[in-house]
Parts: structure tokens; C-alpha cells; sequence
């Protein structure tokens, strides 16, 4: 059992270190942001990539955000889970033991 | 822990690792711009919880007509991961959407149908949590509701006028934005994978616990 559990810790750290390293190169789309193109107004439609600066809704964060809340909440199932499986697994043991004493 | 399980982690570290590495180097989509690549990530989220209500459903039939413990477990994980990639989904799509419709939120087909079959398995997993004695059964039937849902979701952006993109845009995706999708859409399956016997994993020890337990006032009764 122990070695199970050793087994399911170093999985567990080998996951969260592979979706944490996984953050670092999407710093990088932050720095990738083209440019703002200041193109004058036309009449009537004006494409969202031809507003002011002022007026652009700056998309670097809404996409750092997505992935962020994408790991995060991957992260925080696998940890639920590991949390919940090792309670389990002490009751088992627990729980075989009072049955075999019984026996 | 079985050393294939270990395995098939790795490997989905490994591709969660590549994946923003091959995201980043996509080329740019032209009128969407940055905003765009939300996408790879998002679109694999919802084909991984259509995928993951199918599982869900279909393992719940399986529990309904044949009562196999085994099955109901499966549906159980799924339903539970339906939630989680659902949720995913409806957070990662407004994002997308306030920069390129300029809303949160459009009540259309698209978006409601998606919210509603969310709304399902979380009323699965209510009925589960606090239905007491037979919610299994009639959680299942509420897990093949679900199932049946899907295909409605995945029309809708066909057969209504809707903000959201339609269907086509998977099969007509650049070269270039065509591989870095379908890898994307490999790591969201191995993820799944894992995730899903992880949490079949935890509801057979459950079911042990249980087990032990009646065991146990058995023998109470008897001595």
C-alpha cells in the first residue's frame, strides 16, 4: 500500500509539474499581441481591429486567463481526487484489519 | 496504481507541456487576432464533454438494463467530469466571446444548450449526492437525458441562427492551425483518459468501503 501511495504521489507531482511548466510558454502570447492598427474610422462598420488603442479591449488577458482557469481547475480535480482516493485507501486498510481481527 | 495508468500520466503531462509551445507558433487567425487561440483549448474542452456525457449516458443504460455495479461507477466519473469540462467550457467561451462579439454572454441556441446539458449533470450529481436510497437508478435515467441532449448542442449552431461559429469550422481549419488543434484535441483525450479511471479508481474503493462496512455488521450480528 505504501508503495502504491508513493506510486500515486510521483504521478500526481509528474502532472502538476508538466501542466505548471506548460504556463511558462504562454507567457510568450502575451508578448505576441500584433500590434494596434490605428486605420481611420470608415462610415457605417469598422472592424474591431481598425478602433483606437483606447477603444480595443486588450485580448492578452482574456487568454492568459482562459488557459490559467483551464490548469487551475484541472489541477484542483486531480488533487480533489488524490485527496479523496488516499482517505479511501486509510479507511480500507483500516477496515480489512477490523475485518481479518474478527475473523 | 497500476504502472500503465503512471504511463498514460505522463504522457498527458508531456503533451500539456508541447501543447502552448505548438499554440503559440499558430498562426495568427485574421480578423480574431490573438483572441483566437482560446480555441485550442476550448473547442477540445466541449468535444471532451459531449464525449464525456456519451460515456456517461451509455454506461448508464448499461447500469439500467443490466445492473452492473461496475457500469454505474463509470457513469458516476463521467458525469462528474462532464461538470468539470463543462464548467470549463462556459467560463473559457465568454472570455473568448467579450472580445469578439463584444458580449459575455448571447442567450442563443448554441450557448443555452450547452449551459442546459451542463445544468444536467450537475442535477445528476445533486440527485446522486442527496436523492438517498435509488438515486443511482434515477440518476441514471437523468445521465441518458444528458446523453440524448448532446446531439441537439452539436446542431444547434447549424439549424439556428447563432453568434457561435458553426461546425464547419473544425474540417476547414488552415494548415498550420489544423495539427496544432487536433494535438490539442489528443492531450484533452489522454487527459480524459486518466482523469476518468482515476475517478472509476475511487468510486470501486468506495464501493469496497461499503462492502467492508455491511461485512462488518455481519459479524456484529452474528457474535
Amino acid at each position: 500500500m505504501k508503495t502504491r501511495n508513493g506510486v500515486r504521489r510521483c504521478a500526481m507531482s509528474l502532472l502538476l509539474v508538466g501542466l505548471l511548466a506548460s504556463a511558462a510558454p504562454a507567457l510568450a502570447l502575451s508578448a505576441q499581441q500584433p500590434g494596434s492598427q490605428t486605420e481611420a474610422a470608415r462610415e457605417g462598420y469598422v472592424p474591431v481591429k481598425d478602433l483606437p488603442p483606447a477603444e480595443q479591449l486588450p485580448a492578452a488577458p482574456l487568454v492568459l486567463g482562459a488557459y490559467a482557469l483551464i490548469w487551475v481547475g484541472v489541477l484542483v480535480y486531480v488533487w480533489s481526487i488524490s485527496r479523496r482516493l488516499a482517505s479511501v485507501d486509510r479507511e480500507l486498510v483500516a477496515l480489512r484489519r477490523m475485518v481479518d481481527t474478527r475473523r | 496504481m497500476r504502472k500503465s495508468f503512471v504511463v498514460w500520466l505522463g504522457v498527458a503531462a508531456v503533451m500539456f507541456v508541447v501543447a502552448p509551445i505548438l499554440v503559440v507558433r499558430a498562426p495568427y487567425e485574421s480578423t480574431m487576432g490573438l483572441v483566437q487561440k482560446i480555441f485550442y483549448y476550448h473547442a477540445p474542452l466541449g468535444m471532451m464533454m459531449f464525449r464525456s456525457a456519451f460515456v456517461s449516458g451509455i454506461a448508464a443504460g448499461i447500469f439500467i438494463f443490466n445492473r452492473r455495479a461496475a457500469a454505474d461507477r463509470v457513469s458516476l466519473a463521467a458525469a462528474e467530469i462532464t461538470v468539470l469540462f463543462g464548467s470549463l467550457v462556459l467560463i473559457t467561451g465568454p472570455m473568448w466571446a467579450r472580445k469578439a462579439w463584444g458580449v459575455w454572454w448571447q442567450w442563443d441556441a448554441r450557448l443555452t444548450s450547452s449551459l442546459l446539458l451542463w445544468m444536467i449533470f450537475v442535477a445528476y450529481l445533486l440527485v446522486r449526492r442527496y436523492g438517498g436510497p435509488g438515486s443511482d437508478k434515477l440518476s441514471a435515467a437523468v445521465a441518458l437525458f444528458g446523453m440524448a441532449n448532446v446531439p441537439f448542442v452539436y446542431v444547434s449552431v447549424n439549424v439556428w441562427r447563432t453568434l457561435h461559429p458553426k461546425t464547419s469550422v473544425v474540417p476547414t481549419l488552415q494548415p498550420g492551425m489544423r495539427e496544432v488543434f487536433w494535438f490539442c484535441v489528443a492531450a484533452f483525450a489522454v487527459l480524459y483518459g486518466v482523469l476518468l479511471a482515476l475517478r472509476v479508481r475511487l468510486a470501486t474503493q468506495q464501493a469496497e468501503v461499503e462492502r467492508l462496512y455491511l461485512e462488518l455488521d455481519d459479524q456484529s450480528e452474528l457474535s
